[in-house]
């Protein structure tokens, strides 16, 4: 059993008021420090390497895309969110997805298919707004996922920083 | 334009100046609470509407035209209607005889800028601030609903408890003054007290001062005694059940009797418009100075909400009956003592 002793209170707490001032006092100093609102639509919210925001298909610095169409996210993605169909190309690579969608409303944002993805080719971006007016346009398809690979930097290094522990 | 014409033009402008001053200090009040609360809470407050959320007020007016009004189920009709209006008024009535600032000219007459100078202006304030209970309780009895009615209940008790101590304060003002004229009040404060004080009675009557500006907050119904609201047991209180427009008109009595409470204040104990140290100021500078100490109080009034926690109701009564009515009736007893010797 815990048994709070009541604090026997002075004379001078007992009078309140001086108590009372001493609370006005406080307050009125608070008045004058910085604010800590983040004014929401002109300010963003602060992302890093860390923030997991939604998938984005990396482009890489000679114009191509990354993925290879292999499917892994596909099988991966916990929500069937990723759909690949993929084509023949005439790179080194040989395949590239031909259509890649994403359903933004069916990910759930987990990260598995960029722990999937063999070929660096799927991050999560430090993209995290997501509003629409229609399903369809939710639906994000290829040119709506792209995204240079310098834009995506931050988050591969962090990823790869995390990797390098095994 | 005759004399009696010119008088009656006057009346007519001071009068619309003086209530269009006070509704609109009103409004801004709600906005001033929000910015206030904000920045103590390291908040930013409304900035959307207007430049600083000048236009909030605004802004929140025409929401509360365009809501629902809501009457709940046996509810007393005309008297749920009356009690918004019956809180509103009295609040609005009583800054008619307070003394704002000097004698000025317009169009030939000299004239006051208070609507009207009653001999009896100190009487007029209490017996008319008093009838605002009558709006509060009404509406919570009318509302058929115990949050209210409990709301409604408690606020009567705490605003009669507190007259009493108000009452007090003012009548040991009225001693030593020897007048229940406000203009003669303020009067008696201008030129300077033990020789570089300025002669208010707040350095005459210090605990009548603290006596009386406690019992305004439970007299308007503020923190940290607003339990005719109360949150936290019974929702809104007196207003639970109040909705659109009539919701408004008891917050605008609400913030009328705050600002008639600290112009009454200021008049009663900080030398109402009357300039320290300078005798004969033009009446523009006393109304200015004037407006500058009620709205010290006006501040005061947010800055306490926002600082201090609500009172227990025991506690409340406690401190009204076996504190503040004891202490007054020993300060004017002194006071009446040292007058006649």
């Amino acid at each position: 059993m815990v048994i709070v002793k009541r604090k026997i209170l002075s004379l001078w707490e007992r009078l309140y008021l001086p108590e009372v001032l001493r609370g006005l006092s406080i307050t009125f100093r608070k008045m004058f420090e910085p604010r800590v609102t983040r004014q929401y639509p002109e300010e963003g919210l602060p992302t890093d390497g860390v923030t997991r925001g939604q998938p984005r298909l990396v482009v890489k610095d000679d114009g191509n895309i990354a993925c290879v169409s292999c499917g892994l996210c596909e099988a991966a993605c916990p929500a069937y969110a990723i759909t690949i169909d993929g084509q023949e190309t005439d790179r080194f690579i040989e395949r590239e997805p031909e259509r890649f969608d994403i359903d933004m409303l069916r990910c759930i944002l987990c990260g598995f298919c960029e722990e999937a993805c063999p070929k660096d080719a799927i991050y999560m971006s430090n993209e995290l707004e997501l509003a629409d007016y229609t399903r369809e346009a939710l639906a994000y398809d290829m040119e709506k996922l792209k995204r240079p690979a310098s834009a995506m930097r931050e988050r591969m290094d962090y990823v790869k920083k995390i990797n390098d522990r095994w | 334009m005759s004399d009696a014409q010119a008088q009656l033009l006057v009346m007519f402008i001071k009068a619309a100046a003086i209530y269009g001053g006070l509704l609109g200090c009103a409004a801004l009040m709600t906005l001033a609470e929000r910015k206030f609360s904000a920045w103590m809470q390291y908040r930013i407050g409304p900035n959307r509407v207007g430049p600083w959320g000048l236009l909030q007020p605004l802004a929140d007016g025409v929401k509360f035209i365009f809501k629902e009004e809501v009457t709940p189920d046996g509810a007393s009709p005309w008297i749920f209607r009356l009690a918004p209006l019956m809180a509103a008024v009295p609040a609005m009535l009583t800054v008619a005889v307070v003394p704002i600032g000097g004698e000025f000219q317009l169009f030939g007459v000299t004239t006051q800028l208070s609507i009207t100078n009653l001999d009896i202006g100190a009487l007029y304030v209490l017996a008319i601030g008093g009838l605002g209970v009558y709006g509060v309780i009404l509406g919570g009895w009318a509302s058929n609903s115990k949050y209210s009615l409990l709301g409604g209940l408690r606020a009567s008790a705490q605003m009669i408890s507190y007259e009493l101590a108000l009452i007090l304060g003012i009548l040991s003002i009225v001693a030593i003054s020897g007048s229940l004229d406000l203009l003669q009040i303020v009067e008696g404060q201008k030129g300077t007290f033990l020789g570089f004080l300025p002669d208010w009675n707040l350095f005459k009557q210090p605990l009548a001062f603290v006596l009386f500006v406690v019992a305004t907050f439970a007299e308007t119904n503020r923190h940290p005694f607003d339990f005719a609201e109360c949150e936290p047991e019974l929702v809104g209180g007196f207003h639970t059940e109040y909705s659109s427009m009539k919701f408004a008109l008891f917050f605008l009595g609400e913030y009328c009797a705050m600002i008639v409470m600290a112009c009454l204040t200021v008049t009663l104990f900080l030398g109402g418009h009357a300039v320290p140290y300078w005798a004969d100021a033009p009446w523009w500078i006393e109304a200015g100075a004037f407006s500058a100490k009620a709205g010290f109080f006006l501040f005061l009034f947010i800055w306490v909400r926002w600082t201090l926690p609500r009172f227990r109701f025991d506690q409340l009564m406690h401190l009204g009956w076996k504190v503040f009515l004891p202490l007054s009736l020993f300060n004017l007893f002194v006071t009446g003592a040292v007058i006649s010797l």
